[in-house]
């Protein structure tokens, strides 16, 4: 019981949502590379809820202590991703998804 | 009771506000909304107790990723509406994943049981969610932590090596030569004779040589 | 963990009161204002002549450059906090440890210091 009412299997049915949505986000914007970085933030929003559920249920702190390392790897890839796209923009001029196959041969 | 009824206006929320994030036309319009969803998870994190992360998510989240995100969208200039030529083509082959997952997280939550884990009752330590936070970070998982530490050191890196240009044409203080000069180096100092003038002979500093692409000082060339 | 959510019914008390402030300007300024829009209000103003161009423009790469850099300085501080908060229970290997963090962080700050990305020409 993390609030009156609000057990475990609403935070997880919320996470399932959310992670659902981002799976789809990929899928649906496959061309717009900035969309799909953001449908990861969601993904990754999604087993943070997750953590933060168990952690409260469990009255164990380690989910927590997981939930701001995953923070720092999200933090972290957003800040590379963005500039790999900023110089592959500054080359290519487009940041069409389909485009990238220069090594296709 | 009125926590019950903000856990589902935040859930409800953030829902929507991730479904625009991925439907929205505009990409400004997604980052907007992703910050919405982050206000809305950090809602949701504080129901739930973890009041130092809900800080965390929107002072890193909100105030950094986002803004980056934002920066982005607002620096590349794209025409956004060819980008989305293809959404009708992609859209089923994405709902189809989409259901399979959700249908398969829907099952296992079906199956779910937790273990009644009451009587673990919370021990009362009297600690605020931080300085819990604080026992068990630098201590139990010092590797991940310093791990962290490693993984934020490459973002950096990489950062500045994919992103920064030398600008060779710019000109920018050096502020170690400024404080280097000395006056010696590049001041005469002169005494010349009342009405006899400088005979000729223009007093350079050492080193000068003459700049070709602009006149020299016209107050200079008179003495002559 | 106490449910710490009930310290945090001031904060809802605000919010309230402020979405009543902000939706009491924004509907009173819709009900007793005269809405008369025209296109020319809504274009691009620049002073006394014809606009040049959208005013959606291209930023500087730099500002990314140091929007990146607040990002991983933000969250060594966020690591900060409860290190600070319990410094007291943690002690000297709490402490050296966050002092390994902050030295590889500091050989980041010492690259980007001589690399010149700090600076702003």
């Amino acid at each position: 019981m993390i609030a009156p009412g609000i057990g475990i299997g609403h935070y997880l049915t919320l996470s399932a949502i959310l992670l659902t949505l981002g799976i789809f986000g990929i899928f649906m914007n496959r061309r717009n590379i900035i969309v799909i970085m953001m449908s990861i933030e969601l993904i990754l929003l999604a087993a943070n809820i997750n953590l933060i559920a168990f952690s409260a249920v469990l009255h164990e702190i380690s989910g927590q202590v997981f939930v701001l390392f995953v923070l720092t790897v999200a933090a972290a890839e957003a800040a590379i991703g963005l500039a790999i796209l900023m110089t592959y923009f500054r080359n290519r001029g487009s940041i069409q998804v389909e485009d990238v196959k220069l090594m296709k041969g | 009771m009125i926590v019950t009824a903000f856990f589902y206006i935040f859930a409800a929320i953030l829902v929507a506000s991730a479904g625009m994030v991925v439907a929205a036309r505009n990409p400004v319009h997604a980052v907007l909304f992703l910050i919405l969803a982050f206000f809305n998870a950090a809602g949701l994190f504080l129901i739930a107790g973890a009041e130092f992360l809900a800080m965390i998510l929107v002072i890193v989240y909100v105030g950094a990723v986002a803004v980056l995100f934002l920066f982005v969208v607002m620096m590349l200039d794209i025409r956004f509406d060819q980008m989305r030529e293809g959404l009708q083509r992609y859209a089923p082959i994405g709902a189809a994943v989409g259901l399979v997952l959700f249908a398969e997280l829907v099952a296992t939550l079906a199956g779910l049981k937790i273990a009644p884990v009451e009587a673990a009752a919370p021990a009362a330590s009297g600690l605020t969610n931080s300085a819990e936070l604080g026992l068990v970070i630098y201590t139990r998982y010092i590797f991940l932590f310093q791990a962290c530490g490693i993984v934020l050191l490459v973002a950096m890196i990489g950062a500045i090596v994919l992103t920064l240009r030398e600008r060779v044409s710019s000109r920018k203080q050096d502020i170690a030569v400024q404080h280097a000069r000395h006056p010696a180096d590049t001041l005469v100092m002169a005494d010349p004779v009342a009405g006899s003038g400088m005979d000729g002979q223009i007093l350079r500093a050492p080193g000068w040589t003459p700049a070709l692409d602009k006149p020299a000082p016209a107050r200079l060339e008179t003495t002559s | 963990m106490a449910p710490v959510i009930n310290d945090y019914f001031p904060v809802l008390v605000f919010v309230v009161i402020a979405f009543v402030i902000a939706l009491a300007m924004v509907g009173g300024s819709l009900l007793a204002g005269k809405q008369k829009p025209y296109p020319e209000k809504l274009s691009a103003y620049e002073c006394g002549f014809e606009a040049f161009d959208d005013s959606r423009r291209r930023f500087d790469v730099r500002f990314y450059l140091v929007s990146i850099l607040f990002i991983i300085f933000d969250l060594e501080v966020a690591f900060l906090f409860p290190w600070a908060v319990s410094l007291s229970r943690i002690g000297m290997f709490g402490f050296l440890s966050m002092l390994g963090f902050l030295g590889v962080l500091t050989v980041g700050f010492i690259y980007e210091w001589r690399k010149g990305a700090l600076e702003w020409e």
